[in-house]
């Protein structure tokens, strides 16, 4: 009996060895465990076997039974897992393949650099402020000392609408209407669009500009300066290096503009900044007292500061704009590339 | 502006390169914007002597010329006709790049070497104004006193460097020669050398020739003198060649006189013919409605009472300060003239070049502003230059006809420490006077205290901040370059704040990010056919535009009134050039007038507006996106059949708020608006009012508990006419079911002929859901047929079989 329970045991472990998938493997089980099975046979068979063998062969035929029992479940373990890692072989799809739903457009070019501006302008305390982009004669440019009949209303040329009325120029407008409005010391910022009549090819007669104000005691240029450099070193990293130099701006007085690492070519020089490896990013100035007393603020003791960038040109060089007209096209294929 | 190099050296010792000077001017605010090298193209060509000419044995047409180039002798192959022996040339040599593109290198004709070439006036830049000879069609026959070997751009004075510099508006005085050379002498701390404005009579009387009758506030200063026994000829080279250097055409001595002022001193000058001057008088007045003139750019204008003019006793000869008249203009035999040199309103003269268009560097000056002292010295300068070129003699005396108290020298009070303020450097009060008084501004320190005169050209002198321009403009703005400090060393602290409106906009311009849409930029003036195009009614309130006066085109004559045009237009682009699967959206305004013609400001009112043109989509797509704009909102809304003539009027829908009030619209656009645009393809549109959605009270959320029990889904399908809608359907599921409602979903719209025509089945989800029990199956059942019952009522809805 013994020869046969090991007789049992050998071919059952040989043949779950070879089993090679569950359906074979579950013959073997029933083969030897099932209700008619060989080991179950004996196992019944228990009660025929005389007395003094039947411990001990009970005791093999269990340990067979543990140890069949055993290899059988282990290797359903292996072809469930093998089964599974075939399965999963089948279903391998091509991660290559497009993502389903629907695809994220984009926000322009110019959204994504306001929303940058406004952040850090707001982070150092200035309010954003909104107004008309029709403007009166007043407030785009007497109040900003350039009266009527003035030269230097021959820097923007204007589209009027009425003697009185027109498309603001310049968003400094917002200057007198910020400054009429609010009590100082204050800091505002004003993102818009601005328009002026202004054929050349280079340049869309309307585009985009930002102005900010701070109106204070005791502050200069050196404010300006400090709180400039603060704003371009948090656009284009701490590597910024920037150049002043003189301008003339009715509503300003020192006027200046001020010139940063063209991000175009990085300073190495290019088209763009002609070869200087700097280009114009903003124009401004300490506010002329003319202008503070014309819209009601004392300039005895407040003084202000007010600079602005080219936000079209700014766009253009963060973003290598190869052509200004882009801005304005809408052609999805430009677009597509600010995904 | 253009001024010489050379011209500035008459004034200041410049001992440095035309391109140093640019770049201290540049960065001491006069700005260079161009350098032009006369002599850039002519570098290889000399004077020479053609010493023999002889026949070509292979051409008819060509000759051999052995030539003297100074220092070597070349033999040079012409066809030429006007060369001769003992003629004077300039000869370009191996290596020349001439002014009309020409390079010069040895070469041959028919086996004869030739090592250079004549040059025409042409070749070298130069017409007949310039240099006799240099208009013809031919070599320019140089005379005979140029030494061979010169080098060309000597002999014919073209070595100037011209410095192109923008002026700016606060700076009349350096529309000048002598403006920005005491610029130039604050620079480099040199002394400015003076010109010479002595001269010789010969007797006689100015006012027996001519009386000045001054009849408008609009010339505070008119000054004339008066020369006889005129012999017009040619300027000499060099003053030729200082007005052809800036871009003057030289004339006569007399008309170069009064040109050569204008560059040199700033003021604009007038020479003339006495034979025409009717009267013996000068008038200056406004002109009388119906005068006209006839002036040298070969029109004739139209007068009225806004023109100011020189006028004889007679008829007007001069629109002033802009352009001369022909009836009175310096001829060839002219004897006798009049020189004008006055000081006209700029405002009189800005509108008249205006309203003419006509620009000329006379009334460019006088629009920027000629000082009333200008004229004492500019007229004595030019009554020099008679003398100096000998064309005519000046009688006695001049006449000055001055309304306006001449300039006295201002004083200007300034604060030292205000002024460091404004800098927010330290500049040395030793510093500080040595830059003022370089500049003229006659300045003392005392304590804190700036007394400061400046020049009397200088009226933009009249502050601490013009003060503080002065000193850091000549100090150097590059202190700033690397200027260290604290960030807000001197400002308060201010708390920073969004607008609500750009916060809001924001919020929505991501959502549609999201939704897949690509953002757009449109021009905001647009042409006045775009309400045609989008098929607006004459009432439309949208058709009262607001007009630009002075349009660049038609195009962008009208400040828009309506958004959907820009993004048609984007989508007909797109879609011409070949792209495909468009989602676009803009953030912009419309202008909308409260009466017509404006006589206050408009309303802008700020709109989301957005399209699309994709195969496949649908107004639901389209509907899926206006509610997921809505949804963060507070706003409470229902949809009406959309009003808006652009759009397709049953595809297409009103977004109404619990006010009445129209907040937006989304649809189909209409197919004759899609032909108007030449789009071939179907385009969603929709539009949100985001002044009235961003005042909205921000959205509250407040949450309920979440049942224990669990929710019960059904199905059911109803076939109904086509004209009930899926909220009349929706409203009564949800009312049948009361308390026990959870949610229904539509999910399925069919429609077939086995229906029945006009009939369409509309299937649902409805979850029920108790808050304090387990529904059971009958429950569930009863309600259910209760929904079908109450929609078979409502609607005569029938449960679907099929």
């Amino acid at each position: 009996m013994k020869e046969k329970l090991e007789q049992i045991l050998k071919n059952g472990l040989q043949e779950t060895e070879n089993a090679k998938d569950l359906k074979t493997l579950d013959d073997v089980r029933v083969k030897y465990l099932g209700k008619t099975g060989e080991l179950t046979q004996i196992l019944r068979g228990m009660k025929d076997i005389a007395p003094e063998d039947r411990k001990e062969v009970g005791i093999v035929a269990n340990k067979v039974r543990e140890a069949l029992e055993t290899a059988l479940s282990e290797k359903l373990a292996r072809l469930e897992e093998e089964k599974l890692q075939a399965d999963m072989e089948k279903e391998k799809v091509d991660i290559t393949e497009p993502g389903k739903g629907t695809k994220r457009g984009a926000l322009h070019p110019l959204s994504r650099f306001n929303n940058k501006f406004i952040e850090i302008c707001v982070e150092m305390g200035f309010t954003v402020i909104q107004g008309p982009e029709i403007e009166t004669d007043y407030y785009n440019f007497e109040a900003l000392n350039v009266p009527k009949n003035h030269p230097a209303r021959d820097m923007q040329d204007s589209f009027y609408i009425t003697d009185n009325i027109l498309m603001r120029t310049q968003t400094s407008n917002m200057q007198i209407r910020a400054m009429e409005k609010m009590k100082p010391p204050f800091k505002v910022v004003c993102p818009g669009r601005v328009y002026r009549n202004d054929s050349d090819s280079s340049h869309s007669p309307i585009f985009n500009q930002f102005e900010a104000l701070v109106i204070d005691e005791n502050v200069g240029l050196k404010d300006l300066m400090m709180m400039i450099k603060e704003i371009l070193k948090r656009l284009f990293g701490d590597n910024i290096k920037i150049r002043v130099r003189p301008s003339y701006f009715p509503f300003t007085e020192p006027s200046i503009e001020i010139d940063a690492t063209c991000q175009m070519c990085g300073g190495k020089g290019c088209n763009l900044c002609k070869g200087t490896g700097f280009s114009e990013f903003f124009a401004a100035g300490v506010v002329n007292p003319k202008v503070l007393e014309m819209a009601g603020i004392d300039s005895k003791k407040y003084s202000g500061f007010a600079f602005g960038p080219g936000i079209d040109r700014s766009v253009m060089v963060t973003n290598k704009i190869p052509n200004i007209k882009y801005l304005f096209r809408n052609d999805m294929r430009f677009l597509k590339q600010m995904r | 502006m253009k001024v010489s190099y050379n011209w500035l050296k008459d004034f200041v010792d410049l001992d440095v390169s035309a391109k140093e000077v640019a770049d201290k001017l540049t960065v001491s605010g006069l700005e260079v914007e161009d350098l032009i090298y006369q002599n850039e193209h002519l570098h290889d060509v000399y004077v020479s002597k053609i010493q023999k000419i002889e026949k070509h044995t292979e051409a008819d047409r060509l000759v051999v010329c052995k030539v003297d180039v100074g220092f070597k002798t070349v033999q040079i192959i012409t066809s030429a006709t006007n060369v001769f022996e003992g003629a004077t040339v300039p000869v370009a040599l191996d290596g020349a790049d001439l002014c009309n593109g020409v390079q010069i290198k040895p070469t041959n004709f028919r086996g004869v070497p030739s090592e250079g070439m004549f040059c025409s006036g042409e070749e070298l830049g130069i017409d007949e104004n310039y240099f006799e000879g240099a208009g013809i069609n031919g070599i320019l026959i140089l005379p005979n006193d140029f030494k061979p070997g010169t080098k060309i751009e000597d002999a014919l004075m073209l070595n100037d460097v011209v410095l192109d510099i923008n002026v700016t508006p606060n700076r009349p005085d350096c529309n000048s020669v002598v403006g920005i050379a005491h610029e130039l002498c604050a620079m480099y701390d040199k002394q400015f050398k003076d010109f010479d404005v002595s001269y010789k009579t010969v007797g006689d009387d100015v006012k027996k020739y001519i009386s000045v009758d001054v009849a408008t506030a609009n010339c505070p200063r008119y000054m004339a003198a008066f020369v006889k026994n005129i012999k017009l000829e040619r300027s000499p080279l060099w003053l030729r060649s200082r007005l052809f250097a800036v871009g003057i055409k030289p004339i006569n001595t007399m008309v170069d006189i009064t040109n050569y002022v204008l560059i040199e001193q700033g003021q604009p000058m007038h020479a003339f013919d006495y034979r025409f001057l009717e009267g013996k008088k000068i008038e200056v007045r406004q002109a009388r409605k119906g005068e006209k003139v006839a002036v040298l750019n070969g029109n004739t204008y139209d007068l009225d009472e806004d023109v100011m003019v020189i006028a004889d006793a007679k008829k007007p000869v001069v629109i002033a300060g802009v352009i001369g008249g022909v009836n009175s203009a310096i001829e060839k035999d002219t004897t006798e003239s009049v020189f004008e040199c006055a000081v006209f309103d700029l405002k009189s003269v800005r509108l008249t070049a205006k309203k003419f268009g006509l620009r000329t560097d006379s009334s460019a000056r006088y629009e920027k502003g000629v000082n009333i002292n200008s004229p004492t010295l500019a007229l004595r300068r030019a009554l020099h230059l008679v003398n100096q070129l000998d064309c005519g003699q000046i009688v006695d005396g001049l006449i000055d006809k001055c309304s306006q108290p001449l300039g006295e020298v201002k004083t200007v009070k300034g604060s030292y420490s205000k002024i460091c303020k404004i800098l927010g450097v330290e500049i040395s009060k030793e510093k500080m006077l040595q830059i003022l008084n370089g500049l003229g501004i006659k300045t003392t320190i005392n304590g804190d205290q700036l007394v400061c005169q400046p020049p009397i050209l200088r009226e933009d002198i009249q502050n601490d901040n013009d003060l503080a321009e002065e000193i850091i403009r000549i100090y150097g703005y590059d202190v700033y370059n690397n200027i260290e400090g604290g960030l807000f060393e001197n400002s308060s602290i201010t708390i920073g704040e969004y607008e609500p409106r750009l916060v809001f906009e924001n919020n929505l311009k991501n959502i549609m990010v999201d939704e897949g849409f690509y953002e757009t930029l449109n021009y905001s003036l647009y042409t006045a056919q775009a309400c045609d195009k989008l098929l607006l009614g004459k009432d439309d309130e949208r058709r009262k535009v607001i007009k630009i006066a002075n349009p660049i085109s038609e195009d962008m004559s009208t400040a828009r009134t309506v958004m959907a045009h820009a993004l048609l237009l984007d989508v007909a682009y797109n879609l011409s050039v070949g792209n495909k699967e468009l989602r676009l959206f803009e953030v912009g305004r419309v202008y909308q007038p409260k009466e017509l013609p404006l006589t206050e400001l408009p309303e802008e009112h700020n709109r989301l507006s957005f399209a699309v043109c994709e195969t496949g989509y649908d107004f639901f797509n389209l509907k899926a996106v206006v509610e997921n704009l809505l949804v963060g909102t507070s706003l409470k809304y229902k949809l009406e059949r959309s009003k808006e003539p652009y759009l397709h009027s049953g595809v297409s829908a009103d977004i109404v708020a619990e006010d009445g009030k129209v907040v937006g619209w989304f649809g189909k656009i209409h197919k004759n608006v899609l032909k108007n645009y030449e789009i071939s393809q179907d385009v969603y549109y929709g539009e949100l009012d985001t002044d009235y959605l961003s005042s909205l009270p921000e959205k509250k959320y407040e949450t309920k508990e979440i049942s224990k029990f669990p929710p019960v889904e059904r199905d059911i399908a109803v076939v109904v006419d086509e004209k009930v809608s899926n909220a009349e359907l929706v409203s009564a599921i949800r009312s049948a079911c009361g308390k026990l409602f959870f949610d229904v979903s539509l999910f399925d719209v069919y429609r077939s002929s086995a229906l029945g025509e006009g009939k369409k089945s509309m299937a649902y989800k409805i979850v029920f859901m108790s808050e304090d029990k387990t529904l059971t199956g009958d429950e569930i059942n009863n309600l259910t047929n209760k929904v079908l019952k109450s929609l078979a009522f409502r609607y005569g809805a029938e449960l679907r079989s099929i």
